[in-house]
């Protein structure tokens, strides 16, 4: 799909010349009004809100603002601290989106301006119709003693890039016979069963590799968070991990390399891998997008325009509210739900009301996985769970699964 | 004069229309295509698969897609996956949902088919005639799915759960026929016959 006018696009997506008719005369004033739509961040959410957007209405005209040039998946980066995954497999360029017409440009938002209706890039500004904001997390570096100033050495790789890298070469240096410690934040955050696809793959790589050492897992929750069971189950494969719910890491003295938790246990470590509590990114806040908890941003249900400021519209890690997971299947999702919303808000017509839907996987050793999949529906205009569910076990074929549910949703991202 | 001028009213008041008809109305317009953009996800955008695991919907016949939703759904087809999707599909629209992956254009599979594969799985597929017909068309209608271009991956895993009795036929007799003849074919047999028919147009 190279350069295509909209009339060879409706002919290759199969969806006749008999359409054309339906729109009626609405849409001609809202023709005349903007249409600019100014997408923050090139993740999950906002890479696929800003393809779908040209996709769904070509007369559009798109920015899509992501200071970096590579896009890396957090799915699977868990992967590249056993060795079982390369980063480089992970990493993918932006120039896919080019096809479909809108501008990416690897700057980052300053600041949001919701009365004038315009973004600040560095000195410039961006008048936008409707704003999409896919900032994902930050972290709350002061919730845990010592870790503002050691942040630099102390590992987050929660967003995956040079810090999964480094992390993983912090593994691979240890000595055997070390001591790995890693932490889980209080929900909500990024990802609820990435710690324990992680906690799995350091210890399938300790078993592995340094037969001698040891995982600790410092959970700040009063249980595993998300596939409870079947990480139960997949821990029992690792006599090397211990894992301790109810242990807040509050917190750290890289001196003397060791951890206090919020029962007063001191736990010394070789390595430490330190997630922190989060919130949406520092732009969402700014922006006074975030809620009273001055952590997440609340949305419509359909529309995933903020409560807080008309004409912007939220997706991804940073939203609160929907009985949805914070992953990259759901930041996916609603990049096409509210991609839909908007442009049938800019025309004039009334947003669709389309539910998402979640698939999640995780993968316990090198080469078996588990799964949870969420289906949702829209009751009362609120996004309501209609089924959860887990696979049976680990296997193979999960596994397998992932690796295809991979390339689509790439694809369905950035191609 | 008057003449000219009412053809420069017509065609200003034509030109200024149509670019805002082509603005009003697009992709999503189409009945039941607001409801597949979450399938997109693993199925691709209009139903376009690029994964090998994961089946194309684009073309497919809406009474075999309708099928396989139910089936999923009432859990007589095994998968974590698609049993939440399909209950999705039946509260969000079922036959407008088939509608619209029945009108996209499947486009040819990225990956092609070894060639000594497709070879050994052309002469084992004469076994699969009885059922799927001589091209692997398959009667959709009927229940009995056209194999043709689907991915290998796809094809083989669910020719795996049917050998393994995993995954059932309704029709006993059926059921039946299908298990005998599929004991005959080892998993190398299964790859064959999958990229066969995934090469198929």
């Amino acid at each position: 799909m190279k350069n295509m006018t909209r009339r060879e696009f409706l002919k290759a997506s199969g969806i006749g010349m008999a359409v054309l008719g339906g729109g009626g005369l609405g849409g001609f004033a809202a023709e005349t009004a903007g249409r600019r739509v100014v997408v923050i961040g090139g993740g999950w959410g906002g890479s696929t809100a800003a393809k779908y957007i040209r996709l769904l209405d070509p007369s559009i005209e798109v920015t899509l603002l992501e200071p970096n040039k590579e896009f890396v998946s957090c799915p699977f980066s868990n992967l590249v601290l056993s060795g079982v995954e390369s980063i480089k497999r992970l990493t993918m360029r932006y120039d896919g989106l080019k096809k479909y017409g809108l501008r990416v440009r690897h700057e980052a938002a300053a600041a949001i301006e919701p009365d004038k209706r315009r973004v600040r890039v560095g000195n410039d500004y961006l008048e936008y119709d409707r704003l999409i904001v896919s900032p994902g997390i930050d972290f709350q570096w002061d919730q845990v003693e010592g870790l503002d100033k050691a942040k630099d050495t102390v590992l987050h790789a929660w967003k995956a890039g040079p810090q999964t890298v480094k992390l993983a070469q912090q593994l691979q240096s240890m000595k055997d016979g070390g001591l790995f410690v890693m932490t889980v934040p209080p929900v909500a955050y990024r990802c609820p069963p990435g710690p324990y696809e992680r906690a799995c793959q350091v210890a399938w790589y300790l078993k592995t590799k340094k037969p001698r050492s040891k995982l600790i897992v410092l959970d700040a929750n009063k249980d595993i968070v998300s596939k409870t069971g079947l990480f139960k189950a997949a821990f029992k494969d690792y006599p090397n991990l211990e894992y301790r719910p109810s242990s807040k890491v509050e917190k750290i003295d890289v001196g003397s390399r060791e951890v206090t938790t919020e029962l007063g246990d001191k736990v010394k470590y070789d390595v430490i891998n330190l997630i922190p509590p989060q919130r949406a990114a520092a732009i969402a806040v700014e922006a006074d997008l975030v809620g009273a908890d001055k952590r997440w941003c609340e949305v419509d249900h359909v529309t995933y325009e903020s409560v807080k400021h008309k004409n912007i519209h939220i997706i991804g890690d940073s939203t609160i509210g929907l009985p949805v997971p914070k992953s990259g299947n759901i930041a996916n999702a609603m990049g096409k739900i509210s991609a839909a919303a908007v442009v049938h808000l800019l025309t004039g017509r009334e947003a669709p009301a389309i539910a998402p839907g979640n698939t999640c996987y995780s993968w316990v050793n090198d080469k078996e996985a588990i799964a949870v999949v969420n289906a949702y529906k829209i009751e009362n205009r609120k996004v309501v769970q209609i089924e959860q569910k887990l696979t049976p076990g680990k296997s193979v074929a999960t596994a397998q699964n992932s690796l295809a549910w991979r390339s689509s949703i790439w694809n369905d991202i950035l191609g | 004069m008057r003449n000219s001028l009412a053809l420069a009213i017509f065609f200003t008041a034509l030109a200024l229309t149509f670019p805002a008809l082509a603005a009003a109305a697009g992709p999503l317009d189409a009945p039941g295509a607001s409801k597949a953009l979450v399938c997109s996800a693993c199925h691709g955008f209009g139903g376009n698969s690029p994964g090998n695991t994961v089946p194309i919907l684009a073309g497919m016949s809406p009474a075999y897609f309708k099928k396989a939703i139910k089936d999923y759904a009432e859990g007589k087809r095994p998968s974590p996956e698609m049993e939440p999707y399909s209950k999705y599909a039946l509260q969000a629209g079922l036959d407008e949902t088939a509608a619209y992956f029945a009108e996209q254009k499947k486009q040819p599979l990225r990956v092609k088919p070894d060639q000594n594969a497709v070879k050994r799985g052309m002469a084992l597929a004469a076994q699969c005639t009885v059922c799927h017909n001589p091209q692997g068309e398959g009667d959709p209608e009927k229940g009995f799915p056209d194999l043709r271009g689907q991915p290998a991956g796809y094809l083989a895993y669910q020719m795996a759960i049917l050998k393994d009795d995993k995954r059932k036929l309704q029709d006993a007799t059926l059921d039946d026929l299908k298990k005998k003849l599929l004991k005959r074919f080892s998993s190398r047999d299964i790859a064959d016959l999958a990229a066969y028919y995934s090469g198929l147009k």
